[in-house]
């Protein structure tokens, strides 16, 4: 897998400390690490947030060690703040930064392209195509950040990440560096403050010099026989398109390509040999047009009659990632090859019409759906209206919370804000609830939390609390008693930083007791002040595997005493349950039921059940 | 060589994605090149998940272009029509679990699940060779539903598309799976290659 690879690469360049958060698509990255790190003698952490992870990533680079810190595109504005005192500071071990970018957002809430995050602070960028690739240039980032004393930036994106090949391995290698603080280089004491203190023409130096070097690194590739008159640039993973695209349409000896690697700095003096050979230059590159911009301010010096293709002309869409279609018909255009007419249109449109989109859902036995479920009646006992109060939730599985069946979360934007939007719209006298969970509460809500406290706004909140960073694949958090790498520790209970932050309303319930999370929440809603209730429960997926090989309980609808209300299917919509049109009853799909027992507490007439025999 | 191709579809949680790591660590086994293209997000929240798997060939992308899988192994008879219509080259082998997996949408009454007979229909007019059957079901007789997806390619190994053996896949699965579980995956995959021949003849 391309994470997987990318992880290799590090160990690969002897690396010391890895750190990370995790976030889709860069989990694989970190669960690599923690699989492998103590047999390396790697130490490897799920930091609290991604500032975090960079900050240790940093410090075992000033003591002369490599790291790399990965995370997901949206985790790099996170840690930005550190990234460019870094960048100005310089680094003493190699610092390899991985930012998973996500165009077309698969599992994102957008499709920001990382590459201006790491233009705007001076950070060297490189972005592969392969599983193969990322393994190579993860490695030679390191080399690459020690030589110039600046972070160096793997760009991924979802299709690379998540792609899987065969990868050739090179050694693995310890480095057993010992641990010395560079003082010269980043301490005040003994190397003075103005020299450390202003460095912005310092990083300039050092990036014209990371020009050069990409300039010579033979990690580009460019094809120029002589005869082409139009060109391609495919940037990073981009290429794969491009290269399948010239091949499928078999124009390979008509039009020229680079395959660019090293994406900033550019390496100008390469990208203008293209630049002034071709009449038309086709710019393929995800998501935004980055290098196509710079090619342009190119072109006006070395061949300002060039025509030039992409996202900023609409030629490729200015949105989504690529795909063949986009790029096969684009070049076709260019070449003017046909493409064969799209033979199923009438055959994709029956199947539109029958179809439905498979929304996503709770998983069967989800405690957040039992938490959203006595939430809402809770809402409509004290506030007489579900309407009454507005649902800020954040990110994780219980963001899900805003679908169908349940639809009671009205919002949600980026790591903690559930909690600090709350009180904005507390302060004008609008009821809110903040719905975070457990993961997401360490991450970025302690700081927001408080704020709530000391600054008197009495927002009420609920932490979907299932013990798991659950919707990124079970990665540890600090109120789990173990890291990454399994060592037991003492756990920070959010209960108590709840307390110790002032809250003076903490209650912890077991959402799979419907009726007392239910009084739980209304006594939340009635208290006067910062009100907080933890819906404590394992997450369901982790239950089931902890029963292999057993199965869990199995429950059944009785169908004698069963009455079709379908107040199980309409108002809880666990996708164990089942309707059987014929008969009219619910029933229980005991492949996907876990035993919870929340159905058999939502039936009015208590028609479910668990079997006798189980 | 020209690649073999296969989609891989289904629903998050039902196993579609070691199925296809299976299936390229089989191919490496034999010596092949592999790529595989996953997509999945929140997969394990219930939604649509798909995999593409080629093997060997000179592809750089390991995206599938439309119409040209050689074989469509389809978990759930909706999310098999959703990507055979798409993927599936004229006349390719659809293998399909008739196991129906309703969404929200279909529980909570939003809209009905089409007809079995309806989506079968779409497959049928992209190709003749479709070999339906309820692999959960044997999956459910070998001692757990989990194991559908082996179920799956013991009926993708008998179906002898594959350009390697059973016994490479059979090693396969002997070398990726966790031991306590080998015995009843064992029994799935044997389930599953008795389908394919009852259904296919």
């Amino acid at each position: 897998m391309g994470n997987e690879a990318l992880a290799r690469g590090a160990v690969e360049a002897g690396v010391a400390l890895a750190s990370g958060y995790p976030g889709t698509p860069s989990s694989e990255i970190g669960n690599t690490f923690a699989r492998v790190a103590k047999e390396l003698g790697i130490h490897f952490e799920w930091s609290a947030n991604e500032k975090v992870a960079l900050e240790v990533a940093f410090g075992a680079s000033m003591v002369g060690q490599r790291a790399i810190c990965s995370m997901k595109h949206v985790g790099v504005n996170v840690a930005l703040d550190i990234l460019n005192a870094i960048t100005l500071r310089g680094v003493k071990g190699g610092l390899v930064l991985v930012s998973t970018d996500d165009p077309s957002q698969h599992s994102s809430r957008t499709e920001q392209d990382n590459r201006w995050l790491g233009r705007h602070n001076d950070v060297p960028i490189m972005e592969p195509s392969s599983p193969q690739e990322a393994k190579g240039l993860t490695k030679y980032a390191f080399e690459l950040s020690e030589c110039v004393k600046l972070p160096v930036m793997i760009r991924t994106v979802t299709r690379l990440s998540h792609m899987r090949s065969d990868v050739e391995l090179g050694e693995m290698q310890r480095l057993d560096r010992e641990p010395v603080f560079d003082w010269e280089g980043f301490s005040y004491r003994v190397a003075g403050f103005e020299k450390l203190f202003r460095r912005h023409e310092e990083r300039h130096g050092k990036i014209d010099s990371v020009q050069e070097i990409f300039e010579e690194s033979g990690l580009n590739e460019l094809k120029l026989e002589g005869e082409e008159r139009i060109g391609v640039i495919g940037v990073g993973f981009a290429f794969t398109y491009v290269k399948d695209a010239l091949e499928h349409l078999g124009v390979e000896d008509r039009v020229a390509w680079l395959k660019l690697v090293t994406t900033h700095p550019m390496p100008e003096r390469l990208v203008a040999r293209l630049v002034e050979h071709v009449d038309t230059l086709l710019i393929a590159e995800e998501v935004d047009p980055f290098i196509e911009l710079h090619v342009k301010a190119l072109a006006k010096d070395v061949n300002p009659d060039l025509k030039v293709l992409g996202r900023m002309n609409g030629f490729i869409p200015r949105e989504g990632e690529l795909s063949h279609e986009v790029v096969d018909s684009r070049v076709a255009e260019l070449t003017g090859v046909k493409m064969p007419p799209e033979a199923r249109d009438s055959l994709e449109e029956a199947k539109g019409d029958l179809l439905f989109d498979r929304m996503l859902t709770m998983c069967a036995g989800c405690p957040h759906r039992s938490t959203i479920y006595a939430l809402k009646k809770a809402v409509q006992a004290v506030k007489g209206d579900l309407m009454n109060v507005v649902v800020n939730g954040d990110i994780g599985c219980y963001g899900l919370a805003h679908a169908p069946p349940m639809e009671f979360e009205d919002t949600y934007f980026c790591m903690g804000a559930s909690i600090g939007v709350s009180q904005g719209m507390q302060r004008f006298g609008i009821d809110t609830i903040a719905w975070i969970g457990d993961g997401t509460f360490f991450h970025a809500g302690i700081p927001a939390l408080q704020n709530a406290v000391h600054n008197k706004a009495p927002i009420k909140v609920v932490v979907a609390d299932n013990q798991a960073i659950a919707m990124t694949g079970f990665q540890t958090n600090p109120q789990l008693g173990r890291t990454a790498t399994g060592d037991v520790v003492e756990p920070i209970m959010i209960e108590d930083i709840a307390r110790a932050s002032g809250v003076k309303h903490v209650e912890v319930i077991d959402p799979y007791d419907l009726e007392a999370t239910e009084e739980a929440f209304k006594s939340m809603l009635d208290f006067d002040g910062v009100a907080m209730v933890i819906a404590r429960r394992e997450c369901a997926m982790v239950a089931v595997r902890n029963m292999r090989p057993e199965r869990p309980p199995v429950y059944i609808v009785d169908q004698e005493a069963c009455i079709g209300c379908k107040q199980c299917l309409n108002t809880y919509g666990c996708p164990a349950l089942m309707w059987n049109e014929d008969e009219g009853k619910a029933s229980i799909d005991t492949t996907l039921c876990m035993g919870c027992t929340s159905c058999a507490q939502v039936c009015p007439v208590g028609a479910i059940h668990r079997r006798d025999d189980a | 060589m020209k690649s073999f191709k296969v989609v891989i579809s289904g629903v998050g949680g039902q196993g579609t994605l070691l199925a296809s790591r299976l299936l390229a660590e089989s191919a490496i086994n034999a010596g092949l090149h592999v790529k595989i293209g996953e997509t999945y997000g929140m997969a394990q929240r219930g939604g649509p998940v798909m995999g593409h798997i080629q093997i060997g060939g000179t592809a750089n992308n390991p995206q599938i272009r439309k119409m040209e899988a050689d074989v469509l192994v389809g978990f759930e008879p909706a999310e098999a029509a959703r990507r055979g219509v798409t993927y599936l080259k004229d006349d390719g082998l659809a293998l399909v679990n008739k196991r129906v997996t309703a969404p929200v949408e279909v529980i909570s009454g939003m809209v009905p699940y089409p007809e079995m007979g309806e989506l079968m229909g779409l497959l049928g007019k992209v190709t003749d060779r479709l070999v339906a059957f309820d692999a959960t079901s044997l999956a459910e007789e070998a001692g757990d539903p989990i194991a559908t997806n082996v179920v799956m390619l013991g009926a993708l190994t008998e179906s002898g598309e594959l350009p390697f053996g059973e016994e490479t896949m059979l090693y396969t699965l002997r070398d990726s799976l966790r031991p306590r579980f080998l015995e009843l995956n064992m029994r799935a995959f044997d389930l599953g290659k008795e389908a394919y021949r009852e259904v296919a003849s």
